[in-house]
């Protein structure tokens, strides 16, 4: 490597220098804690037995759960809520962002509507839906009843209390995904329409041929998204059932939570999140091999 | 004269003749915020303010009046009331959460009579033996045995009472005289009992029996009353597991008994403790299981419907006279993190004296911690039914004491739940109940 200039070497200090608060920041806010995670994950860690100080356990805390029912259930539950809500919320937020690209007049109102939910917090939305599917005071069972139907328990019955949290997360997460996808119907072109309009294409095709094959450089964004974030679900269960009935509703963030601070076993917890973390990362690869194959975003 | 001192500091600087005038003011109006500053943050270093952290369901409206007097009788003292979850286990979790960061917020804590033990073992309770000196026996001895005894670990004081609690029944006197029946002794009179008004009354909103069936803290007692009303307990006389005697089941019968006779209703999985009070105060319930804070509530909030309508007995039993039920009641703990233990140890003797323990009798119908108090006159006019309760506290139980109590509640009450919900047998909810029981109670 040739020698640098005096200039150029002030230059390139200076660069470092410039980096240096981002990469401190960086360090300090997210390399610390998870290193910090990682090292907690091999040691027992319980903040109720001090005289067992904080001794290394090596991969005792990974073989616990190996071997832990509840870690095989909460980390079904949570693929199921992954499996369900990611393609519906994306589906759901498709039909959004198709409406909201509708030449209307105001166009506010539909925005707002869209901006709603995703503005919402989490747990807002898990009390306002435990509210709609309480079974005495409910507005659901009162639809129900109002068209002849009987009531559901849906919070306290398995599979009701399950469909009944995914239609709380679709509809609390599908303005995201429609955020992004109108963004992305934005950028096709008015005149790949007009082109296909005057070959006397129907809006259908249209809609297979232009509008799907042009927007799926954005919808795998929302994809990926939508999929980290389905892994980490935890507040809208805990606050409509708390896991419940039972804890046949529990996801991976929660069992975590319940872990770390009501048993206050930071060791184990720690484990957990890092087994969290290895989910997320397998999952989110499938989505990146995808993507690094095709950078156009899978138009065939 | 701070304000004198910086004109003069500002005027000794080296500014140009033109700009000397304006600079001047501006450094003197920079003086004068900062000598306002100074006097605001002197007279705030006079006073000091405990920050008490309280349950939204403990009656922070009550704490508030309490605080008040003692702020107008502690001259420089300022208490600040901070408002948490409304279930035990919801407040747990935001303090775990304080106290695992050493954070010095809060100087006062308003714990559940199942903590101090995990308070002890994870240090985060400053011990009161050295406050309370020579004073110590002879200032516990005073408090009712099974408070005193949950404020001791390991010798040590971690807490001093604040109110006692118990389950008892709640019924609705005015439908048992209607239709000519005597607040029940037994599981089974209730039931006939419930079933019986349900059915002349013919009101389908109307519930038989509530108890707490939600995956919340006072689940636990939903399990633990009827195992030992049948004579049965968690653990054995070596603190080992007992689940696999016949007492174990008999909670489970006892609640699918009455969900087959639709006494209580198909929902109870879902209802918490103060749901049960809703329900009793909108008129829609015959018995409730459940704490003492609801006779006042149900008296008088305005929009109560069943005012002058309530009764309060002991629970039933599997048979009559061996009814058990549930201690509870909330402790005044000081933090270990706090800057101001001495002033929050005065604060907490305070609200752990008999004086405090009437006032909250009168204004929230809390169970006093003092037996003298149970038969004050002025106690006994706002809540008649208290001269029944003094018995029934004594006799209460515990919940296991053991600083892994959160994993044990977690176990009981998410199977009873799931019980109560229908998606666990009774044999499948035992059976869990064992294997996960069973690692902390060896």
């Amino acid at each position: 490597m040739a020698r640098l200039s005096p200039l150029e070497a002030s230059e390139r200090r200076l660069g470092y220098l410039m980096l240096a608060p981002a990469v401190i920041l960086l360090l300090v806010t997210a390399l610390y804690p998870i290193a910090a995670l990682i090292r907690e994950s091999f040691s027992h860690n319980v903040l109720t037995e001090p005289w067992m100080a904080k001794p290394w356990v090596g991969l005792d805390n990974f073989a616990k759960a190996m071997g832990d029912p509840r870690f095989w259930e909460a980390s079904a539950n949570t693929l199921l809520y992954v499996i369900v809500t990611v393609p519906g919320a994306v589906a759901m937020g498709l039909g959004l962002a198709l409406l909201a690209n509708q030449p209307f007049r105001i166009k506010w109102p539909v925005r707002l509507g869209l901006l709603l939910p995703w503005a919402l917090p989490l747990v807002f939305a898990g009390l306002i839906f435990r509210w709609f599917f309480e079974f005495q005071q409910g507005l659901v069972n009162n639809a129900l009843l109002f068209v002849g139907l009987s009531p559901v328990n849906w919070l306290t019955r398995e599979t009701p209390a399950f469909i009944a949290i995914c239609i709380a997360i679709i509809w609390k997460t599908s303005s995201f995904a429609a955020l992004v996808l109108l963004a992305g119907l934005q950028t096709i072109p008015k005149s790949l329409y007009e082109a296909a309009e005057v070959d006397g294409a129907s809006k259908w095709r249209q809609f297979l041929e232009i509008t799907l094959p042009m927007l799926m450089p954005a919808i795998f964004v929302a994809l990926i998204f939508r999929t980290i974030t389905a892994i980490q679900t935890f507040d809208i269960p805990k606050a409509m059932t708390d896991g419940g009935p039972g804890k046949s509703n529990e996801t991976l963030a929660m069992y975590i939570h319940s872990t770390t601070i009501d048993a206050l076993d930071f060791g184990y917890g720690s484990t957990l999140a890092v087994l969290m973390f290895v989910l997320s990362a397998v999952l989110t690869s499938f989505y990146l091999r995808h993507t690094r194959r095709d950078p156009s975003g899978g138009r065939h | 004269m701070t304000a004198y001192a910086n004109q003069e500091k500002a005027d000794q600087r080296p500014f140009s003749p033109k700009e000397e005038t304006m600079i001047t003011r501006k450094h003197l109006l920079a003086g004068f915020t900062a000598t306002i500053l100074l006097g605001v943050s002197s007279a705030a270093m006079a006073q000091t303010t405990l920050r008490i952290f309280t349950g939204g369901q403990q009656r922070p409206d009550v704490m508030r009046k309490i605080a008040d007097e003692y702020e107008r009788r502690t001259p420089g003292i300022k208490v600040e009331v901070e408002v948490g979850g409304a279930t035990s286990e919801q407040q747990q979790q935001y303090l775990n959460t304080v106290m695992a960061s050493k954070d010095s917020a809060l100087d006062v804590v308003l714990i559940d009579v199942i903590r101090p033990a995990q308070y002890a073992a994870t240090g985060w309770a400053e011990t009161l033996d050295s406050y309370l000196g020579a004073e110590r026996d002879a200032v516990m001895a005073r408090y009712l045995p099974a408070y005193r005894e949950a404020n001791i670990v390991g010798g040590k004081v971690i807490a001093l009472p604040y109110f006692a609690d118990a389950q008892f029944l709640y019924y609705r006197k005015d439908l048992l005289e209607k239709h000519g029946l005597q607040p029940p002794k037994t599981w089974d009179e209730l039931k006939a009992g419930a079933e019986k008004v349900m059915k002349a009354e013919g009101n389908p909103n109307l519930s038989g029996f509530q108890t707490a069936g939600a995956p919340i803290e006072g689940t636990v007692c939903t399990y633990l009353v009827p195992m030992w009303g049948a004579g049965g307990g968690l653990t054995d006389a070596q603190g080992k597991l007992a689940l696999g005697a016949e007492a174990a089941k008999r909670p489970f019968q006892l609640w699918a008994d009455l969900r087959a006779a639709n006494v209580t209703p198909s929902n109870l999985a879902e209802i918490p403790t103060d749901r049960i009070r809703q329900n009793f105060q909108a008129g829609n319930l015959i018995f409730g299981m459940t704490w003492g804070y609801v006779w006042n509530r149900a008296q008088g909030d305005p929009d109560s419907l069943v005012k002058d309508k309530v009764g309060v007995v002991p629970l039933p039993g599997f048979s009559a006279n061996a009814a058990a039920t549930c201690i509870g009641g909330w402790q005044v703990m000081v933090s270990a993190f706090s800057k101001n233990k001495a002033e929050a140890y005065k604060f907490v003797r305070y609200l752990s004296s008999p004086e405090v323990a009437k006032a909250q009798a009168i204004a929230a119908s809390h169970l006093p911690v003092f037996a003298e108090v149970y038969t004050d006159p002025d106690v006994l006019k706002a809540n008649p039914w208290f001269k029944d309760a003094l018995p029934v506290v004594q006799t209460a139980r515990s919940r296991p004491v053991t600083p892994a109590y959160p994993r044990v509640s977690e176990v009981i009450r998410t199977n009873m739940n799931a019980f109560l919900a229908g998606s666990k047998t009774a044999d499948a909810a035992l059976a869990d109940m064992n294997r996960d029981l069973s690692p902390i109670f060896r």
